[in-house]
């Protein structure tokens, strides 16, 4: 069921390790890549189809084809700020094969003929930084990273920058403002980072995942990639499961198996006698799905059609042994606490949202509360400036339709154990 | 530098076809269809649209998400709606949303009555609440300084202060604290919002949530009338509108003149206002028994006409302060034709040959305000903007942050040495289109503007240093250039004017020639010392505060000083025989001057405090006074 590509040595003692990851074919795709010129690089890119990993599942080759050309400083940033919650996949890619991510970051670096470049890791990560710090200098001593790499004429420096602790610096831009040394607020778009971005200069961001599979596809070349997975995803996912299984952990499938053989053939389904009542299948912010839908095909199309999205390749179980309230608040709660405050949607539908949940979790609210989170739900999704408040919106949302009966009945049941007394009785 | 010059295209909204500049923001293009697109953070002074409020989300054919009009540039053949119901439904969404915490303490808030939030909420809201939650709450209001109160409740967090601080003023004093819905207003570290045009952000905020302590709770919108005027009280000559209530100034508005101001106003321009009525002279004075007494009118007019009659060619007079065009020449009409005297200055830094004046004022040589925000290279010369003519230092500060426009600083010594100027010269040049390859043609479009001040041509070598300059302008043949050339920042508020009216020692109106040459200020000054003239004629303006040394002796052993007065300064209440009570700016009718050649209407928006006359037709008054008797 497993397809590994990334994953094929992640358990090999020492991997960390310049010397044992050479010895595992390592740093062979970028000396391949090297030998290439830039633009047959960005073709194998574009012909592996590989999509963003990070959660929006942008076409990789196509990103890096949007910088523009021409002698003029760029940069690349790596996005390891993975705070969506559930999604855990670069944090071992990142401890266990550090050297994956920085063979990527150069050959996409060379790709996009920039010379900058950052890996942006979020502060609660300090071991996986020092790992990757570790592993930098190595590269570096080995003439990997710096000045001239291999003779190639070209050359690169690579920061490993810790956060501080923010979903929203997760997000592109407001990671890039972080960086700056600014509040991490997201900026507006246009302009995208491709044109301007870090420091005003063009930037290519991506996720470290999808750098990560960068020297995968330069091994084995981008038709070759291509032949796995979906027709519009391919390739291979590092997916996250996490909650009611019973081998949670980070496994990587071909996309487009069921999601039923992930989360019951790999991860061993919810505990005994528990059935699955919804789950995420991508990170907290996909809207969630139901036992029904576990047959569909995981990959980016059939979740979006589904009406969700794969996101981050996270996916959180929850069984029938759990309140949807307690869902609802968990995930509500979380996006009040990382909404930026800047864009007002955001900022307030989020803390309403909080406010109105929690009223029918005390027992406080009439049915026409649960009116009042859809519409406000529906207020927020695609009205912010950034995908944060949607984030809250979506899966709310979908659990206020699939679960309204549960809501309602919570509803009841918890305002006539309060003062005031159920409203039918 | 190029200015924009956009090309106009056609896009249609809400079903009619309009006309646009390409690339302005919608809600801008939209105005030019009558269609009114409602918003709280955008504010194109502040620079580029942070679309952070949302209120102005509208649909475009083609674009499946809603879109910001404050940040979407209109496009030929862009087809917009403003009143589909998913439009109507996400405005009333952001209208519900920023009315979730906000206090609606209208009945007591000073912002009631012309607060865009009440109108939005009025227009584009559903009128309902479904919010019944507790609020949230700050401590309110705190003094953001001794100028601004803020209320944290009543703040939507449109950043509109934020951005101004650190993208405008650059004092980079306010910022955002906490994050989400918890997030608020604040100085860094809790300490007064100390800087020099911090008063913007009172007018900039769309709520009632930065207020002016001054202003607050003296009047509301309904009982106020707005009167447009020029303030005064400095060259800058900015555009005004004062609120008046009871034929009383209740607070100072700008009044946008993107030639002159920007819109923006310095905290001394927008908070000097009650200060203008307090320890006003209110009527006429005269020294009596070693005191200045209240006398009538007609008594004073006869002591200062008889005084002047004496001294009669022996008199000196200076005009400044907030001195229009026409008491100017009112003033210069008195002196040469009624008393014969041609000792009447209004530049303390003294006499310039006649054709240096000329030559400065040189149609060709002169640059207008906006030029310092697109020239190539604006060279500060012996002048501090900040303190000389505080809203160009905004100008400054725009040009070099959104056109790069580069800012040279230097004094008079780097002018009149040969080795410093060719210095000062290539880093002018330096700035120019073409760096380094530059053909003649490249050069010759380097614009530079030379922002300069008075006191350069003061002093021994001060006509050296402007004929420095003006060799300075024809090597870089700023004549030749559109957007380059000469800004002469004046000691007084209106010192252009004053000149231009003929209140110089050598020039009649507009730069005439004169008979007879005059003692320029501190030529007065001395013959006054020395006993040469006797009588001093002061209007608006106190020579002791420019040049203490040599003027308080002058005032001394003057037989007579006349002043025309706001304020008894010191040297007024110990020097002068005769005081007469003079306008405050919003009191004023007339025309002055911009320091750039713009002539400007300064108009009358309260009554005169106590028995103050209009004071050109006192000068006219005395002159007839004067002339009467010697025909008599």
């Amino acid at each position: 069921m497993t397809k590994a590509l990334l994953f094929k040595d992640i358990d090999e003692p020492g991997l960390t390790t310049l010397e044992v990851y050479k010895r595992r074919g390592g740093y062979e795709s970028l000396r391949k890549a090297l030998a290439m010129t830039p633009e047959q690089v960005l073709v194998e890119l574009e012909a592996s189809g590989l999509r963003g990993r990070g959660g929006a599942g942008f076409a990789m080759g196509k990103k890096v084809s949007f910088l523009p050309k021409g002698a003029i400083d760029k940069y690349l940033v790596c996005n390891a700020d993975e705070s969506e919650p559930g999604t855990f996949k670069d944090r071992e890619l990142m401890q266990k094969s550090p050297h994956t991510l920085i063979e990527g970051i150069i050959i996409a670096s060379y790709a996009a003929g920039a010379n900058r470049s950052f890996i942006y890791i979020r502060g609660e990560y300090s071991r996986q930084a020092d790992i990757l710090d570790v592993a930098l200098s190595e590269a570096r001593e080995a003439g990997l990273v710096g000045e001239d790499i291999l003779g190639s004429g070209h050359s690169l420096s690579l920061i490993v920058h810790r956060g501080a602790g923010a979903y929203i610096c997760g997000e592109e831009t407001g990671l890039l403002d972080s960086l700056e040394g600014k509040r991490g607020n997201p900026r507006l778009k246009p302009p995208f980072p491709a044109n301007q971005g870090l420091y005003q200069g063009p930037t290519l961001i991506n996720n470290v995942e999808t750098l990560a599979t960068v020297p995968t596809i330069i091994g084995m070349g981008g038709a070759e990639y291509a032949k796995l997975g979906t027709e519009t995803s391919k390739g291979t996912k590092l997916v996250s499961i996490s909650g009611h299984v019973q081998r949670p952990g980070n496994y990587e499938i071909e996309l487009g198996i069921p999601a039923r053989e992930i989360i019951y053939g790999l991860a061993g389904g919810p505990p005994e006698g528990r059935q699955v009542k919804c789950w995420f299948p991508g990170g907290s912010s996909s809207p969630v799905l139901l036992a029904d839908d576990l047959d569909l095909p995981y990959d980016f199309d059939s979740m979006a059609k589904a009406g969700s999205m794969l996101g981050s390749g996270a996916i959180i179980v929850v069984d029938d042994s759990t309140p949807i309230i307690d869902v609802a608040l968990k995930v509500a709660r979380f996006y009040r606490h990382e909404s930026c405050g800047k864009c007002t949607p955001c900022r307030e539908g989020t803390n309403w949202t909080v406010k109105l949940l929690e009223r029918i979790d005390r027992g406080d609210a009439t049915p026409m509360d649960i009116e009042i989170i859809a519409s406000e739900c529906e207020n927020i999704i695609g009205n912010c400036l950034c995908v944060l408040g949607d984030a809250m919106a979506m899966p709310i949302g979908s659990m206020i339709v699939k679960f309204r009966e549960e809501f309602e009945a919570h509803l009841e049941a918890t305002r006539a154990r309060s003062d005031l007394g159920a409203i039918h009785a | 530098m190029p200015r924009p010059t956009p090309k106009t295209i056609t896009f249609t909204i809400d079903g009619r076809e309009v006309q646009a500049p390409e690339n302005s923001m919608l809600v801008d293009a939209a105005k030019l269809g009558d269609v009114e697109i409602p918003v709280f953070c955008y504010e194109p002074k502040l620079g580029n649209p942070v679309g952070a409020c949302r209120m102005c989300l509208v649909e475009i054919e083609g674009i499946p998400k809603l879109q910001t009009g404050c940040s979407t540039p209109v496009k030929d053949g862009m087809v917009v709606h403003t009143q589909s119901p998913r439009v109507k439904q996400a405005q009333e969404g952001v209208v519900e949303f920023l009315l979730l915490n906000h206090p609606l303490d209208c009945p007591v808030c000073d912002k009631g009555g012309e607060c865009p939030l009440q109108d939005i909420s009025f227009g584009w809201g559903a009128g309902t609440s479904r919010f019944v939650e507790e609020k949230r709450h700050f401590v309110k209001p705190v003094e953001l300084s001794d100028h601004i109160a803020i209320d944290r409740e009543r703040c939507i967090m449109c950043y509109r202060c934020v951005r101004y601080s650190q993208e405008i003023s650059e004092d980079y004093e306010l910022v955002i604290q906490e994050r989400g819905a918890h997030s608020y207003i604040a100085t860094f570290d809790g300490r007064p919002y100390d800087a020099p045009f911090s008063g913007n952000i009172i007018e900039l905020c769309p709520v009632g949530a930065l207020t002016s302590q001054p202003y607050r709770f003296k009047a509301r919108p309904w009982d106020i009338e707005g009167s447009g005027t020029i303030c005064t009280l400095c060259p800058s000559q900015c555009n005004v509108t004062l609120s008046v209530r009871d034929e009383r100034v209740m607070r100072v508005l700008a009044r946008e003149h993107p030639d002159v101001d920007d819109g923006w106003l310095c905290d001394r321009g927008r908070f000097a206002y009650p200060k203008l009525e307090e320890d006003r002279v209110t009527e006429p004075l005269l020294r009596d028994g070693g005191e200045l007494r209240p006398v009538s009118w007609e008594r004073a007019l006869d002591e200062a006409a008889s005084r002047l009659r004496r001294a009669g060619t022996r008199t000196g007079a200076l005009a400044g302060g907030g001195t229009t065009n026409e008491e100017g020449l009112a003033l210069a009409r008195l002196m040469r034709d009624a008393l014969g005297s041609p000792h009447i200055d209004s530049r303390p830094a003294g006499k310039l040959p006649l054709e240096l004046h000329r030559a400065l004022a040189e149609p060709s040589l002169q640059a207008k305000v906006p030029d310092l925000e697109f020239a190539h290279a604006v060279l500060i010369l012996d002048c501090d903007p900040i303190a000389d003519a505080p809203i160009l230092d905004l100008r400054l500060r725009k040009g070099a942050r959104r056109h790069g426009v580069k800012i040279v600083r230097a004094g008079r010594e780097q002018l009149l040495d040969d080795a410093q100027r060719a210095a000062l010269l290539e880093q002018l040049r330096s700035a120019g289109p073409a760096q380094g390859t530059s053909t003649d043609a490249e050069q010759a479009a380097l614009e530079v503007v030379v922002l300069w001040h008075e006191r350069l041509s003061a002093g021994s070598d001060g006509e050296r240093a402007v004929r420095a300059l003006l060799d300075l302008a024809a090597t870089l043949g700023l004549s030749r250039i559109d957007g380059a050339g000469l800004l002469e920042i004046t000691t007084h508020a209106n010192g252009r004017g004053l000149r231009e009216a003929g209140a110089l020692p050598n020039a009649g109106p507009e730069l005439s020639d004169v008979e007879t040459q005059g003692l320029d200020a501190p030529g007065i000054a001395q013959a006054l010392t020395d006993g040469e003239l006797t009588a001093l004629y002061l209007l608006d303006v106190d020579p002791t505060e420019s040049d203490r040394e040599r003027w308080v002796g002058a005032m001394e052993r003057a037989t007579s000083v006349i002043a025309h007065a706001p304020f008894l300064t010191e040297a007024l209440r110990e020097h002068s025989d005769v005081v007469f009570p003079a306008e405050a700016y919003p009191e004023k009718e007339g025309t002055v001057t911009h320091p750039d050649g713009r002539p400007q209407r300064v108009r009358r928006a309260v009554r005169h405090l106590g028995e103050v006359r209009d004071e050109r037709q006192v000068l006219e008054e005395l002159a007839a006074r004067v002339t009467a008797a010697v025909r008599a």
